[in-house]
């Protein structure tokens, strides 16, 4: 049934979405800063694996190494950018720019490196469809799904239970209050960089095996995962994720009523009707 | 010849879509990624008003004027009313959704394939239809932009502006609306966007999707921020400047595939290093 098929491939795509706002959140309740190069990030993720598949490392290696560059790669964007910016007490709308000119540049160098065009993973290890009854899900679709779920409820419990969870929910609370204990918000941004530029990542990469890698495909899904963050509420991981698959289901789900093509109108519109009635979002955490 | 007139018409057309970026980033001090995407829809009206006849040139100007004020204030109104912040992502909304219109909407944009054969310029009886004629008629039009541009800025609306990014609150204990302000600081944005769009349309005579993508955001964004922001002199120095990027690129051998996305990155590049050396650009005021 179509509609089921829909609505299954919203939650499996949701879950990917959900993993890009919950990164993204991370670095925006955080640092104050809004990341608009995570979609680079999400971008290059993919580019890793297919560099690391042709130089003939197995699958599942390259994947870890592409989670780890990206995640280190978020650490050099804010050692090399963010940081400077905030030493020269640049404003938002300064930090702002900044890291629309880091996307750009990003994406374009992708583009020269690797072409413009769709590229395909050069493996087979997760090109499987899995069939139950008459519902169709990929292999990639279905492990990104698995991991998503595994890695929020991994930043869950890491932000309430452990004592590194409480440093960043601290820093992010008051960040002077966190230079004066000690709790050295600068190295903090750094990690939470790291991570969520390692969160993303996954995304990247597993909808690189679905669906190819493009260089200019990060900018559209930033976009679900920024209204589902804000829409979510700052600050909560669980918002931000439930309300990026719900998103993500209803962008599917509408395909039966209106054009593919004009789903992002959906999100856009969602957007403007949570600003005029609850622009505090679903779950403050704050 | 035709060559540096060409120059001068594109150059003059993008002063004043800057001075729209200038008036939302550099001014008001909103983030904004949507002017190519109000240029586009300025360049469509005029184009689609033109083409058929429907309209001259100045009357459909008009229109497109109207309609990008209106679209600006309709989307910057629920995003405004929280904070500067959301706004960002309704901006990258309205960039990508527009360009999806132009893709999808066949009937009204022709599609990916774009508008053909838009009629020169008609101005009070006169057919524009030489380069030099065109320069005229643009080196007018500018003017008449910089003189508004500049009596907006000198007036208390002006002022109003200027203060709306130094301390918002202290606009509002003034007792003046911060929303009713910036709204009407996205319409008077969003009319110089829709004029240069449609003098665009009418020069370039054909017009395509692509012209319009983030990427010109990101070019325009760059115009005001390397020119310098929230002066005139910024928003005359950054266009002039930027595009004569792309005729210095054609100096050197690059293959064709490589030099759009060259391009993107230069500009990208261009952001980051103004940014961190100099954000208040070359002749403009720290932002």
């Amino acid at each position: 049934m179509l509609a089921l098929q829909l609505l299954i491939n919203g939650i499996l795509t949701g879950s990917g979405v959900g993993l890009v706002a919950v990164s993204f959140g991370m670095i925006y309740s955080c640092t104050r800063v809004f990341h608009v190069a995570h979609a680079g990030t999400y971008t290059i993720s993919a580019y890793f694996v297919w560099s690391l598949l042709l130089l003939g490392l197995p699958d599942v290696v390259a994947i870890v190494a592409g989670i780890l560059l990206c995640g280190a790669f978020g650490i050099f964007i804010q050692v090399a950018l963010y940081e400077p910016l905030a030493k020269r007490n640049a404003s938002q709308l300064v930090v702002l720019i900044a890291s629309l000119g880091l996307l750009a540049v990003i994406q374009n160098l992708i583009a020269m490196i690797f072409t413009p065009n769709i590229l395909r993973m050069p493996s087979t290890m997760l090109g499987g469809v899995l069939n139950a009854g008459s519902i169709a899900v990929t292999t990639p679709q279905l492990l990104l799904f698995i991991l998503a779920v595994l890695t929020v409820a991994a930043l869950i419990f890491v932000s309430r239970n452990t004592v590194f969870g409480k440093r960043i929910r601290a820093v992010s609370n008051n960040p002077g209050l966190g230079v004066i204990t000690m709790l050295r918000p600068r190295l903090v941004y750094i990690y939470v960089m790291g991570i969520a530029s390692a969160v993303v990542g996954i995304t990247g990469i597993f909808n690189g095996y679905d669906l190819g890698l493009q260089p200019y495909n990060g900018t559209l899904i930033l976009l679900t995962a920024t209204v589902a963050t804000i829409a979510g509420g700052i600050g909560s991981i669980a918002g931000g994720f439930l309300v990026a698959v719900g998103l993500s289901v209803l962008q599917n789900l509408s395909l039966l009523v209106i054009d593919g093509r004009w789903s992002v109108a959906i999100t856009f519109v969602l957007f403007i009707v949570f600003m005029l009635f609850r622009p505090q979002g679903l779950m403050r955490a704050r | 010849m035709n060559f540096l007139i060409n120059y001068i018409v594109l150059a003059e057309i993008f002063v004043i879509a800057g001075m729209s970026t200038n008036i939302l980033v550099g001014i008001v001090g909103i983030f904004t990624v949507s002017q190519a995407a109000i240029f586009g829809v300025g360049a469509y009206t005029v184009g689609g008003l033109t083409v058929a006849g429907t309209m001259g040139f100045i009357p459909a100007l008009a229109v497109g004027a109207a309609i990008c004020i209106i679209l600006n204030v309709v989307v910057t109104l629920p995003a405004l009313r929280v904070s500067g912040d959301y706004f960002v992502v309704t901006s990258f909304g309205i960039q990508l959704f527009a360009s999806a219109v132009f893709i999808n909407w066949t009937d009204v944009t022709g599609g990916a394939i774009g508008l053909f054969g838009i009629p020169s310029p008609e101005a009070f009886g006169l057919a524009v239809d030489t380069p030099s004629g065109m320069m005229i008629l643009t080196t007018l039009a500018m003017a008449i932009a910089i003189l508004c541009f500049w009596l907006v800025m000198r007036s208390p609306y002006g002022k109003l502006l200027k203060a709306l990014r130094e301390d918002e609150l202290a606009v509002a204990s003034a007792g003046k609306s911060v929303l009713i302000a910036k709204v009407s600081a996205a319409g008077l944005a969003g009319a110089f966007a829709g004029v240069a769009g449609g003098f665009y349309a009418a020069f370039i005579s054909f017009i395509d999707p692509s012209s319009f993508e983030l990427e010109v955001s990101v070019l325009l964004l760059t115009m005001v921020v390397v020119g310098g922001a929230r002066t005139l002199a910024g928003s005359i120095i950054g266009p002039f400047l930027l595009l004569s990027i792309p005729q210095v690129l054609s100096l050197v051998d690059i293959p064709s595939s490589l030099a759009a996305p060259l391009r993107g990155l230069l500009y990208g590049a261009l952001l980051i290093a103004f940014m961190l050396l100099r954000p208040q650009g070359i002749a403009g005021q720290r932002i």
